[in-house]
């Protein structure tokens, strides 16, 4: 087991110091979310949205922001791959499952880097007040493990086919639609304080990523080899 | 069909020096493959091609350009299917490998695989080495360079190499875990002549382990390195 986590961890790192070192998905992802939440935040604001509606519309946007972000730069890891025909020496070099849980561990790390800079952005420029800080940042990491599950999964689907930019969201997000409706209901709940309703949420969203968990990690061997 | 887990009955993983990375096959392995035909949609590759490879042998596969020489290595160690035909790796007991267990026994230089743009020689290597759980990977690496003439200390990325120093960084990353079966396709190409001689005895060296060897070329003298052939007809 410790072995296995070491060579998943070699994949992540060794994708992390090539990302840093170009910063493509990076810049994908950033400045997209970035460029989305200035947009929101000047032609919506902190005051268009009437008080009673503000904990749901703020809490669409938010994850509209994060979700479309995503899509822009998590299919990197695999795409990068076989563009510059590095995948064949890593398929013969490192067993599948090593792989996907390194190309999940970048992917995760990317994720936690976009929501910990756009998410309190967001709620500085949209004045979007939190009641249960705890219980929205436990949500953030639910949501942010699934969203990257599912990308990963995809991204390695796409990555050998022909037009995979347009590929990506159109398979990705009938997957992340479930995903997105009960982060939008349980962002709204922290938002009003509602913890019977974040609870349920929350219960939905984390059954959701493990399932998709084991799917991908069953799927994977598959997808990558043939 | 046995797998290649170092627990599996004819495998096993061997001492502290470099001999530790080679996960030994007793008397190594033998590659036989038969009625191999590949076809991309419509376009036929190749329709039925036969061969085997020996532990201590050199299998050379030749043809013109466009005959499907690196396709036919491709399916040999694995990365693609054949259309039709079979490809078996077999110990000497008669045992047959699984095709899953294949990679932990391959070591491939061929010009459409690359290695990592953004990282340096050291980095390269130490990744590969690392994904292939090898134990002492930093020496390790740091001589598998050596043996190819590349400087270990030298920090400049794979991006600012020159064609002939990737060859022997690809090269390197065949040999870093003394694997029991070479893919060579074209493997002096790129390279000078101090490269290719250098080659040469590094491949009779392989042979005389016993290492299975195929290698793809058009270049006369690597094909006379070939104890076997496979010709294919454009």
């Amino acid at each position: 087991m410790w072995r296995w986590l070491s060579e998943a961890w070699a994949v992540a790192a060794k994708d992390l110091r090539t990302e840093f070192r170009t910063r493509v998905a990076l810049s994908s992802l950033g400045l997209f979310a970035l460029t989305t939440l200035i947009a929101v935040a000047y032609s919506v604001g902190p005051f268009r949205i009437s008080v009673e509606d503000r904990p749901f519309l703020l809490a669409v946007l938010l994850w509209i922001v994060v979700f479309f972000a995503a899509l822009a730069g998590l299919d990197r890891t695999f795409v990068k791959e076989e563009e510059s025909h590095t995948a064949p020496l890593l398929r013969l070099s490192a067993s599948p499952h090593v792989v996907w849980a390194g190309k999940l561990v970048f992917n995760l790390v990317l994720l936690a880097l976009l929501l910990a800079v756009i998410v309190p952005l967001y709620c500085v420029l949209m004045g979007y007040r939190i009641e249960l800080v705890g219980a929205f940042v436990v949500l953030l990491a639910a949501g942010g493990f699934t969203l990257a599950v599912v990308s990963t999964i995809v991204a390695a689907i796409i990555a050998r086919a022909q037009g995979r930019g347009a590929l990506f969201p159109v398979l990705a997000l009938p997957l992340l639609l479930a995903l997105l409706v009960f982060l939008i209901q349980g962002t709204t709940a922290t938002a009003e304080g509602s913890v019977e309703a974040v609870d349920a949420s929350l219960r939905a969203v984390v059954s959701l990523g493990g399932a998709m968990a084991v799917v991908s990690a069953m799927l994977f061997p598959l997808v990558w080899n043939d | 069909m046995i797998g290649a887990s170092p627990s599996a009955p004819a495998c096993r993983r061997t001492g502290a020096d470099a001999a530790c990375y080679r996960l030994v096959v007793a008397d190594g392995i033998r590659i036989v493959f038969s009625d191999v035909a590949k076809r991309f949609d419509e376009r036929v590759i190749f329709r039925s091609v036969a061969g085997e490879a020996a532990p201590g042998e050199v299998l050379a596969v030749t043809g013109p350009n466009g005959s499907g020489k690196s396709t036919l290595l491709a399916i040999l160690c694995g990365l693609l299917r054949p259309t039709k035909g079979s490809v078996r790796y077999l110990l000497a007991g008669g045992q047959e490998l699984e095709r899953a267990a294949w990679r932990q026994h391959l070591g491939v230089v061929a010009p459409a695989m690359s290695l990592y743009e953004e990282l340096d020689a050291m980095e390269n290597l130490r990744f590969f080495a690392r994904v292939r759980g090898l134990e002492d990977a930093e020496n390790h690496c740091r001589g598998c360079l050596e043996r190819v003439g590349l400087d270990p200390d030298r920090r400049t990325l794979v991006a600012g190499f020159s064609t002939g120093m990737r060859q022997r960084l690809k090269i390197a990353q065949a040999m870093l875990h003394r694997p029991q079966v070479l893919f060579l396709d074209e493997p002096g190409s790129n390279l000078d002549p101090d490269g290719r001689a250098w080659l040469e005895g590094w491949v009779r060296a392989e042979q005389a382990a016993g290492t299975t060897v195929v290698l793809a070329t058009n270049d006369a003298r690597e094909m006379e390195w070939g104890t076997q052939r496979v010709a294919l007809a454009f």
